[in-house]
């Protein structure tokens, strides 16, 4: 029973199919007349018949989204009465959205917000960064400049810094190196003194020592007051000599 | 009968025990686990977490540690030349090679003025602006073999690029475009179909500022005079004759500049693009002018 019910079923769907396929063209039916009929039954009756046809099984909104409408004509959600909800609504289905196109543009507080922003994140205009920026850069090349000319002006005194240096070191090791002399010196003389090696350490050689060095410098003491005195002599010589001289000038 | 008697007696025993029940049935083994952990002599001692160390402790130690010793991590010197780098703009590069290829696939077209949008469209480019990418590098490799007449707008170029592209006679350009701009030229239908009036370009931060304002890096702040003595300059400098712009018949499409607060070509800010009723809307009332001309 069943299949016999399909088979009448499947007899139109093969019959359009051979149709299609076939090369005659169809006969055009253009020129008939065709009316319109909008009464209200007509129409309800379309509606019953549109909403037999959609076998989709798709929620209304997706049934909306699929065919390019907005899914939702009445806000379901609190999200649907915000400001950029409608904005994407006028932005994705256009006027038949339904929506004023006026929302578009910030409100005069969004404008001011928006103008508060960028006077904090945008504090310098172009020409004051342009200036400071050309500013910064004329600061570092005169910082350069200097800070060669510095070197050059070190550089020029170079050698004779290094003569200097050299100098002093030298000087420094020639006297460490006659205090030594001076200490070996006397070592050996006591040694002598004594005539036979003793043990640096001994008391009698540190006694000896002593008196040696104080004897030293006694006989410094007195060879720099002769050297002085010889001085004054030679002071006091010249003295009058010069008195005698201008005495015979005036003479 | 011995056997006979064995035989009765634990037949008597059997008999006098319990049947099998589930009162009398203990678990398997090993089947039951004790949520408890027992003390003492009732399994104390380790309690089944080993000897010693993370096991009994708990102490997983933070990513990096190293039980006291100096931590990779923190073994490498002080490097100060890389302070900021997370800050710091980037310029995701496209070789000129690249442009060239991408001109001779038709992927671009020249008869209009290219711009990073026109390259993101083309498909072989891409940049993040979320990742601080702030547009296209184009650099100079291949720049022996360029031979496109184009008038280009880049984020960033070298001096020998903007050679490559004035010896054949184009224009380039290089302009600053901050994030939010960014976004939008990466996907300009994402963003028209959220139903937003076009912004205005944002002004470069104050270390850009140098770049985009000096003519030798045609900045698009700089001055127009500058940049035809600089192009001349250059044309000296890499001794090739500068083709003379205004003989050419594509005069206007190489003239064609964005505003500094320009962000598409054709498109001023203020405007509401509608691709669905494929119309443009343009404010009238005065105070928003005002606020898009500022």
């Amino acid at each position: 029973m069943n299949l016999c019910l399909r088979r009448n079923l499947l007899r139109p769907s093969i019959k359009n199919i051979l149709r299609s396929a076939t090369t005659t063209p169809e006969i055009d039916t253009s020129d008939q007349v065709v009316i319109v009929d909008d009464t209200e039954d007509t129409l309800a009756r379309e509606l019953e018949i549109e909403k037999k046809r959609n076998i989709s099984r798709l929620a209304p909104a997706h049934f909306n989204v699929m065919n390019n409408r907005r899914p939702y004509e009445e806000p379901k959600i609190i999200a649907h009465l915000t400001v950029k909800y409608n904005r994407k609504m006028y932005g994705k289905y256009g006027i038949t959205s339904g929506v004023n196109p006026s929302i578009c543009w910030p409100s005069k507080t969004d404008i001011q917000e928006i103008q508060e922003y960028e006077a904090v994140a945008f504090p310098y205009s172009i020409p004051d960064m342009m200036h400071a920026a050309a500013q910064k850069r004329k600061d570092e090349i005169l910082r350069i400049a200097q800070r060669d000319k510095e070197v050059a002006a070190k550089f020029e005194k170079l050698d004779q810094w290094k003569k200097e240096l050299n100098a002093k070191i030298a000087k420094k090791a020639a006297e460490v190196e006659a205090v030594k002399q001076k200490k070996e010196r006397l070592i050996e003389e006591v040694r002598r003194h004594f005539g036979f090696k003793l043990d640096p350490k001994d008391e009698r050689f540190q006694e000896m020592l002593a008196k040696k060095e104080k004897e030293q410098k006694k006989k410094e003491k007195l060879a720099r007051q002769e050297a002085k005195e010889k001085i004054m002599f030679a002071k006091l010589q010249q003295q009058n000599a010069d008195s005698e001289n201008a005495s015979k000038k005036s003479n | 009968m011995g056997s006979r008697q064995i035989t009765e007696k634990s037949l008597a025993m059997l008999r006098s025990l319990p049947r099998i029940s589930l009162a009398n049935l203990r678990d398997n083994p090993g089947a039951k686990k004790n949520t408890k952990r027992g003390r003492g002599q009732h399994g104390g001692d380790k309690h089944g977490a080993g000897n010693k160390g993370s096991g009994q402790r708990m102490n997983y130690m933070r990513l990096g540690y190293e039980t006291g010793n100096n931590p990779f991590y923190l073994r490498m010197p002080h490097e100060p030349y890389y302070k900021g780098h997370h800050l710091r703009r980037q310029y995701p590069p496209l070789s000129l090679h690249a442009l060239q290829s991408l001109i001779d696939k038709n992927c671009v077209d020249v008869t209009i003025p290219i711009d990073i949008s026109t390259l993101v469209k083309s498909g072989f480019y891409n940049f993040f602006p979320d990742q601080k990418h702030f547009g296209v590098n184009l650099t100079d490799e291949g720049a022996d073999i360029f031979a496109a007449k184009i008038n280009i707008e880049v984020q960033w170029a070298s001096e020998q690029v903007i050679a490559a592209v004035e010896r054949n006679g184009g224009v380039i350009t290089t302009a600053y475009y901050d994030p939010h701009s960014l976004f939008l030229l990466k996907d300009p239908k994402k963003f028209f179909q959220s139903g937003q009036a076009i912004p205005r370009r944002m002004i470069p931060p104050p270390d850009a500022i140098e770049y985009y304002t000096s003519a030798e890096n045609r900045g698009y702040l700089a001055d127009p005079e500058k940049i035809s003595q600089e192009r001349l300059k250059l044309s000296q400098k890499y001794g090739y004759t500068l083709p003379n712009l205004e003989n050419e018949p594509q005069y206007t499409m190489l003239c064609e500049r964005k505003d500094p607060r320009q962000i598409f070509y054709g498109l001023e800010p203020g405007w509401v693009v509608n691709l669905k009723d494929e119309c443009i809307l343009k404010p009238k009332d005065k105070e928003l002018q005002d606020f898009y001309a500022s």
